[in-house]
C-alpha cells in the first residue's frame, strides 16, 4: 500500500475527481481548500488578497501496482495547463487496521 | 454556501429571483406618477390678521409687531417676513426646508392663544394658512369669445368647469377675468333731488318688489293649497316698471330717474387673449395628483366640451406645466437610452465578446429598475431628478460586473470550465467589488443627509445611487457568474502532438486582427511613458503641480460664474409692465393693447399673449397669484418651442426690455424668463431702516447704481410708491348739527359711488347683483362728489360739501417688515453675466456708498441660497472626503495609499474648472452635485490602479517594474470605467431638450473632471506611489527583520550536543 497525496488548484477539483474514479480508485480523503507554494515553480495559493487562488488536496491509498498510473494520469493534468497545476507525493504505508 | 455559489448551483431560482425583481420594477414602473421634480412642501405658513379700518402703520404697530414677536420663537423657524397694509396684517414664517408642517401650525397656533388677548379689540382672530404645491397652477387656458363674451361666464360654469370637476385629482378651478353678468340702475341725482327722493330709497323700492315668499297654507273643500306671493323679477326690464313714490297721486317709475342696465359688471380687472376679448380659465390639482395625467384628462375634457360650446369661443392653451414635464422627462429618457447605448458600446469595443457584453449590459436594467421599486415605496415620482440620478448610474453599474466576468474569463482562458471559473473567479474578487461600492455608498450617502432645499432635491439623488450600485453589486456576484457559467463557451481543445492544444477556431475576427493590436500599442505605450516618469519622479511631478496651478487662473480670476440653479427655457415669459401711477385702468388697458402690438412684430415667435391689466376685486385664488392694480399690466407670453425657434428665450427677453426702455410711459417693468416659483435667480439687496425716507433714498440710490451696471436687469422695488387718494375730511361740528355721524355719511357715499346692493335677480338657478349707485358722469369728478346730495335725519338735503372737504392725498405704502425691521427689497435680474457675479459687483459698489445710521444693507435672494447651498455642499464634500478616506484606509490597511488617491481629487476639480470655462458654463447648484459625484468616480479609479500595484509589490516586483506592470495590465479596467461613466454622460451634456439647462451644468462637470483625472490619475498616482513608498518599504523590511531577530543568534547547535553527550 502507498499513501498518494494529490494536492491541486482547487479549480482542478472536478477534474480529479473524474480521474480517480476513472481509474476505479474509490478510497480517499478530500482536504477542501488547502493553502501551500511551489518549491522550485508554481504560484502561491494562499487565499489572500495577493494570491487569492486556493489549493485543495486529497489523499488516496492504493496497492503499489496502481501508483505508477495514477501518477503518469496525474502528469497529464498538469500538462493540461501548468499554470493551474496539480502535484502529487507518494509514500508508504507501515500499516493500516 | 457563498451567494454566488448557489446562484451558480441554482441558475432557475436565481434568474427567477431577477426577473421578479425586474418585472417588480416594471410594475413600479407603470405605477409611478410623473412629476416635475420630487414632492417638496414649501415650508411656509402665514398668519393673516385682519384689523378693520386701522392704516399701514397702526396695522404694523399693534398687530404685525406683537405677531412677530411672538412667533419668533417657534421651534426650526429660518426667516419672519410681514405685510402690513390698510386693514390687513400678513405675518410669513419661513421654515426649514423638510421641517414637518404640522407641529409647526400646532406651534404657531399656540403661540397665537397666548398674545391673541394683547392685540386690539377689533382684531378679528388670527387665521394660519399654509402655502401647498397645489395651489400653484398646472395648466391655463385662455378663452376667447365674440358674440358669447357677454355670457361667458355662465357658459363656462355651466359647462366646461362642470365638466372638468369630475376629472380625478382636480383641485381648484378658477376663472380670472370673466365678465360678471350685473344689473345696474344708474340714477342721475338731479331727478332724485328734483323729485325730493334719496337714493336709499330707490334701493328699497327695488329690493322690495321683488320678493318669492310662502304665506301660508290655504284649505278650500277637500282641497288644500299653498299660498305663495310670486313677486320676484323675471327679467331686468321689469324694474323700470317699479314705483318709488307716489306723489301727489302721481306715481314716480324707476325709469323716470334712472337707467337699467342688464350688462356685465365695469372692469377693474381686464383680460385679454391676443387683444382680443377672454377669460383665463386656471387649473390646479390636488397635492400629491399626478400631473401629467390630470392635464392629460383636462385636455381630453377640453376637447370634449369644446363641440358643445358657441362656435366663436375659442379655447387655446396659455401654459400647461405637463407639457414641460413631457418634454423634460423626453429627452432624459433619450439621454438615458443613448447612454446605454454608450456603455454597452465601450464594453463591446474593451472585451470584445458579444456573450460577455450581453451578460454586462443585463446588469444595467435590472439595476435600474429597482430604483423603480425605491421610488414607489418612498412615495416618489418619475422626475428630473430621479432620471438624471439614474443617467448617472448607468456608467457605474456595469463596473462591478466587468470586474467579476473580466476575472471569470482570465479562468475560462486558463482551462476552466466557465461552472468552475465562475464559482472561483467570484471567490477570488468578490470582497474588492464589494469594497469598491462601499467608495460609492460613502460618496452617495451623505447626499441623503444634506439639508435645505438643495437637501430635498439630492436626497432622492443619493439614495437612488446608493441602491443602484449596491443592487449592481449583489448582480456582479450572483447573476454574472451565474450567467457566465450558462453562456460563456469554455475554450476549445484538443489532444494533439505536443499534449492539449487550443483548437484554432479558424476565424480570427475583425476584433482580434484590428482592436486587440491597437490596444496593446496603447498599453505598451502607456507602460514605457510610465518607465520615463518614474525615472524622473520629481520633473513629471513638478509638471503636474504646473498644469493643475495654470487650470486654476480661469477659477481665481473669476472668469466662471455662478449660479443658484440655471434658468431654463420654457418657451415663456411673464412681463409685468408698471405705468404712471394712478393711471386709470382704461388707460392701462389701452397701453397694453399698444405694446401687445409691438412686442409681436419684435418677436414673431411670440404665439399668444395673454394680458390682464388692473385688479380683480375680490379675493379669489386666482388674483391672489398676481399682484395688478390699476396702473399695472401683467402679460403671459408664450413662444414657440425650443426647438422651433432660433433664439432662445434670454435673447428675446432682451429685445423686448430693449423696447420697453424707448417708451417713456413705462415707470418700470420687468420681463421674467423664470418658470416656476422655485427657479427664480435674482439677487436681492434688502435696505433695512425704520425711516421711511432714509430707506426710501438708499433704495433710490441704489437702484440708479444698478441701472448702470451692465447684466442688471428688471430691478423692481419691493416697497410700493405711495398711491394717491382722495380723502373726505368731515366738519364734526356741521355733521352733529344735521344729526348725522361720519359712519352714517359714509355709507351714503359708498351707496352712491360704489354702488347699493339691492337684492339679486334669478335666473335659471343663478342670482345677479343689482346694484343700485349713481350715473357714472356723475360720480367721476371730485366736484361730483362734492355734490352728492344726503339726507339728514330731519328729512332736510345737503350736499356733501356743506359737510366736509375733499382733499387729494398720497396714502403710505404697505409696510414690509423683514427680521422684525422695516425692509424695502431691490429685486435685480442678471442678464448674460453669472447670479455670483452680479451679487459680488453690487456689494462692491454698496460698500462704497454712503449709508445713513440705522440703516442696513443686506444683499440676498437666490444669491443667499446659492451661497447656503454651496456652504452646505462644501461641508458635505469634506464629510465625502473622510468617509471615502476611512473606507480606502480599512481597504489597503494604510493611510499613505488612500492619500496617494485622495490626491488625485484636485484634479478632477482642475478638469472641472477647464470644462466649465471652455464650455463657458456657469458654476450652479447642479454643478456642484457633480462635482462631489467626481470624488466617488475618481477615487476609484485610483483604487483600482493602486490595489494592483500593490499586489504586484507583493508578488514580489521591484517597486517601478511593479508600478509599470500595474500600469499596463490596468490601464485597459481604468479606461474601461472611466469611459462607460463619461459616455453615459455625453447625452446629458450635450442636450438641447426643454429643460436640458438644469442638468448641462452636471454633464460638463463629470465629464471634465473625469477626463482630466484620469489622464493624470494615471501618471500622478503611479509617481507618487513611487516616492511615497521607497523609504517606508525599505523600513517594513527592517521591522520585521527585528521581530525575527533570533535567527542573528551564533549556532550553537554542536556545542550543545556536545555538552549533552558530556553529561551523559
Amino acid at each position: 500500500m502507498k499513501a498518494v497525496f494529490i494536492v491541486f488548484n482547487q479549480s482542478n477539483t472536478e477534474r480529479v475527481e473524474y480521474m480517480l474514479d476513472e481509474l476505479k480508485i474509490s478510497g480517499f480523503t478530500f482536504f477542501e481548500e488547502v493553502q501551500g507554494r511551489g518549491t522550485y515553480s508554481g504560484e502561491p495559493r494562499r487565499g489572500t488578497h495577493t494570491w487569492p487562488e486556493m489549493n485543495s488536496a486529497v489523499i488516496t491509498m492504493v496497492d503499489d501496482d496502481r501508483v505508477d498510473e495514477l501518477l503518469r494520469t496525474i502528469h497529464k493534468l498538469d500538462k493540461r495547463n501548468e499554470e493551474v497545476g496539480v502535484r502529487a507525493f507518494v509514500w508508504n504505508i507501515e500499516d493500516n487496521v | 454556501m457563498s451567494i454566488y455559489k448557489s446562484a451558480i448551483n441554482k441558475p432557475i431560482t436565481c434568474a427567477l429571483i431577477f426577473v421578479a425583481v425586474f418585472i417588480l420594477g416594471l410594475f413600479s414602473l407603470q405605477k409611478l406618477p410623473i412629476d416635475q421634480l420630487p414632492e417638496i412642501e414649501a415650508p411656509y405658513v402665514s398668519v393673516m390678521t385682519a384689523y378693520p379700518g386701522a392704516n399701514a402703520s397702526e396695522v404694523e404697530t399693534n398687530v404685525t409687531k406683537i405677531l412677530e414677536n411672538n412667533l419668533n420663537s417657534v421651534d426650526g423657524l429660518k426667516e419672519i417676513t410681514s405685510t402690513s397694509k390698510d386693514n390687513i396684517s400678513l405675518v410669513m414664517l419661513e421654515f426649514e426646508w423638510g421641517l414637518d408642517l404640522d407641529e409647526a401650525i400646532n406651534d404657531i397656533r399656540s403661540y397665537i392663544d397666548m398674545v391673541y388677548d394683547d392685540l386690539p379689540d377689533e382684531c378679528t382672530r388670527p387665521f394660519i394658512f399654509k402655502f401647498s404645491t397645489s395651489m400653484m397652477p398646472i395648466m391655463q387656458y385662455a378663452i376667447t369669445a365674440e358674440e358669447s363674451y357677454p355670457g361667458l361666464d355662465k357658459i363656462l360654469n355651466d359647462q366646461v368647469i362642470n365638466e372638468l370637476n369630475r376629472i380625478d385629482g382636480i383641485g381648484n378651478l378658477a376663472l380670472s377675468g370673466a365678465p360678471e353678468r350685473f344689473v345696474y340702475v344708474d340714477i342721475d341725482p338731479k331727478k332724485l333731488d328734483s323729485y325730493n327722493l334719496t337714493l336709499e330709497t330707490v334701493g328699497q323700492a327695488v329690493a322690495g318688489n321683488n320678493l318669492n315668499l310662502a304665506s301660508g297654507s290655504v284649505k278650500m273643500g277637500k282641497e288644500q293649497y299653498q299660498l305663495r306671493v310670486e313677486g320676484e323679477y323675471v327679467e331686468s326690464s321689469e324694474i323700470n316698471d317699479i314705483v318709488v313714490k307716489v306723489d301727489a297721486g302721481r306715481a314716480v317709475f324707476v325709469r323716470d330717474i334712472a337707467t337699467v342696465k342688464d350688462t356685465i359688471k365695469d372692469f377693474t380687472l381686464e383680460e385679454k387673449i391676443n387683444g382680443k376679448d377672454g377669460v383665463r380659465l386656471v387649473v390646479m390639482k390636488q397635492t400629491g395628483a399626478n400631473t401629467v395625467q390630470v392635464a392629460t384628462d383636462v385636455k381630453k375634457g377640453i376637447e370634449k366640451v369644446a363641440k358643445t360650446l358657441p362656435p366663436d369661443i375659442k379655447l387655446q392653451m396659455i401654459y400647461d406645466q405637463s407639457e414641460d414635464i413631457e418634454d423634460a422627462i423626453a429627452s432624459l429618457a433619450e439621454s438615458i437610452g443613448y447612454a446605454l447605448l454608450f456603455v454597452v458600446l465601450v464594453v463591446l469595443f474593451f472585451l470584445g465578446r458579444w456573450r460577455a457584453t450581453l451578460i454586462i449590459s443585463l446588469t444595467i436594467p435590472i439595476s435600474l429598475v429597482v430604483a423603480f421599486i425605491y421610488l414607489l415605496v418612498a412615495d416618489s415620482s418619475i422626475n428630473i431628478i430621479s432620471l438624471c440620478s439614474l443617467t448617472v448610474a448607468i456608467g457605474m453599474v456595469v463596473d462591478d460586473a466587468i470586474v467579476v466576468l473580466e476575472n471569470i474569463t482570465r479562468h475560462v482562458d486558463r482551462g476552466s470550465n466557465p461552472r468552475e471559473a465562475a464559482i472561483y473567479a467570484t471567490n477570488e474578487v468578490w470582497v474588492s467589488v464589494i469594497a469598491t461600492t462601499l467608495v460609492i455608498v460613502a460618496v452617495f450617502m451623505p447626499l441623503t443627509m444634506l439639508g435645505g432645499q438643495a437637501g430635498i432635491l439630492f436626497k432622492e439623488l443619493g439614495w437612488i445611487v446608493t441602491i443602484t450600485c449596491c443592487t449592481s453589486t449583489i448582480i456582479a456576484i450572483s447573476l454574472t457568474p451565474m450567467l457566465s457559467s450558462k453562456l460563456l463557451k469554455a475554450q476549445r481543445v484538443r489532444v494533439g502532438e505536443k499534449g492539449i492544444e487550443k483548437v484554432d477556431e479558424g476565424q480570427e475576427n475583425w476584433y482580434v486582427r484590428r482592436v486587440i493590436p491597437l490596444l496593446d500599442k496603447v498599453d505598451r505605450f502607456y507602460a514605457n511613458a510610465l518607465r520615463v516618469c518614474l525615472n524622473h519622479p520629481k520633473k513629471t511631478l513638478l509638471a503636474i503641480i504646473v498644469i493643475f496651478c495654470l487650470s486654476l487662473i480661469p477659477a481665481v480670476t473669476g472668469q466662471i460664474g455662478s449660479d443658484f440653479m440655471a434658468e431654463q427655457d420654457n418657451n415663456r415669459m411673464s412681463v409685468t409692465i408698471e405705468l404712471q401711477r394712478g393711471t386709470r385702468v382704461e388707460e392701462t388697458a389701452a397701453f397694453a393693447r399698444k405694446i401687445e402690438k409691438r412686442m409681436n412684430e419684435i418677436a414673431p415667435e411670440i404665439l399668444l399673449i395673454s394680458s390682464s391689466t388692473g385688479s380683480s376685486d375680490e379675493a379669489n385664488i386666482a388674483s391672489m397669484m398676481s399682484a395688478s392694480s390699476n396702473n399695472k399690466i401683467s402679460m403671459n407670453v408664450r413662444c414657440t418651442k425650443k426647438d422651433e425657434r432660433e433664439r432662445s428665450i434670454f435673447v428675446i427677453a432682451e429685445e423686448i426690455r430693449k423696447e420697453f426702455d424707448t417708451h417713456p410711459e413705462i415707470i418700470n417693468y420687468e420681463v421674467s424668463t423664470s418658470g416656476g416659483a422655485a427657479s427664480n435667480s435674482n439677487v436681492e439687496i434688502e435696505i433695512y431702516g425704520y425711516n421711511f425716507e432714509e430707506t426710501n433714498k438708499v433704495a433710490e440710490d441704489i437702484k440708479n447704481i444698478l441701472k448702470e451696471m451692465p447684466g442688471a436687469r428688471d430691478i423692481v422695488n419691493s416697497r410700493e410708491e405711495d398711491r394717491a387718494e382722495l380723502q373726505i375730511i368731515f366738519d364734526k361740528e356741521k355733521l352733529a348739527l344735521n344729526g348725522l355721524t361720519e359712519s352714517a355719511v359714509s355709507m351714503y357715499v359708498r351707496n352712491r359711488v360704489n354702488g347699493m346692493a339691492a337684492g339679486y335677480l334669478k335666473e335659471d338657478g343663478e342670482e345677479y347683483d343689482i346694484i343700485v349707485r349713481l350715473a357714472e358722469e356723475h360720480r367721476n369728478t371730485i366736484s361730483g362728489i362734492e355734490e352728492l346730495t344726503l339726507t339728514t335725519p330731519y328729512g332736510k338735503n345737503i350736499k356733501l360739501k356743506e359737510l366736509a372737504t375733499i382733499k387729494e392725498y398720497w396714502c403710505p405704502p404697505e409696510i414690509e417688515r423683514k427680521r422684525r425691521e422695516r425692509v424695502a427689497t431691490l429685486s435685480v435680474t442678471p442678464v448674460n453675466i453669472s447670479l455670483g457675479e452680479l451679487a459680488v459687483q453690487i456689494q462692491n459698489k454698496i460698500d462704497k456708498m454712503d449709508v445713513p445710521p440705522g440703516v442696513i444693507i443686506n444683499v440676498g435672494g437666490a444669491y443667499e441660497d446659492q451661497q447656503e447651498t454651496f456652504a452646505d455642499m462644501g461641508l458635505l464634500l469634506a464629510l465625502i472626503v473622510m468617509l471615502v478616506f476611512v473606507v480606502m484606509a480599512s481597504q489597503f490597511e494604510s493611510l499613505s495609499k488612500p492619500f496617494i488617491i485622495m490626491m488625485t481629487v484636485p484634479f478632477a476639480f482642475s478638469g472641472v474648472i477647464l470644462a466649465l470655462w471652455i464650455t463657458g458654463t456657469n458654476f450652479d447648484v447642479i454643478g456642484a452635485l457633480g462635482a462631489i459625484l467626481l470624488v466617488g468616480i475618481v477615487v476609484k479609479n485610483g483604487i483600482v490602479l493602486v490595489d494592483y500595484i500593490n499586489l504586484m509589490r507583493d508578488r514580489g516586483h521591484e517597486l517601478n517594474e511593479a508600478i509599470a506592470l500595474s500600469g499596463e495590465s490596468r490601464l485597459r479596467p481604468v479606461l474601461m470605467t472611466a469611459f462607460t461613466t463619461l459616455l453615459g454622460m455625453l447625452p446629458m451634456a450635450l442636450s438641447t431638450g426643454s429643460g436640458s439647462e438644469m442638468w448641462v451644468p452636471m454633464g460638463v462637470v463629470v465629464i471634465g473632471g473625469i477626463l482630466v483625472s484620469t489622464i493624470l490619475t494615471l501618471i500622478l498616482v503611479p509617481v507618487l506611489y513611487s516616492l511615497m513608498s521607497r523609504r517606508g518599504e525599505r523600513d517594513k523590511a527592517a521591522e520585521t527583520r527585528k521581530n525575527f531577530i533570533f535567527l542573528d543568534m551564533p549556532d550553537t547547535l554542536d556545542e550543545d550536543r556536545m555538552k549533552q553527550q558530556n553529561k551523559e
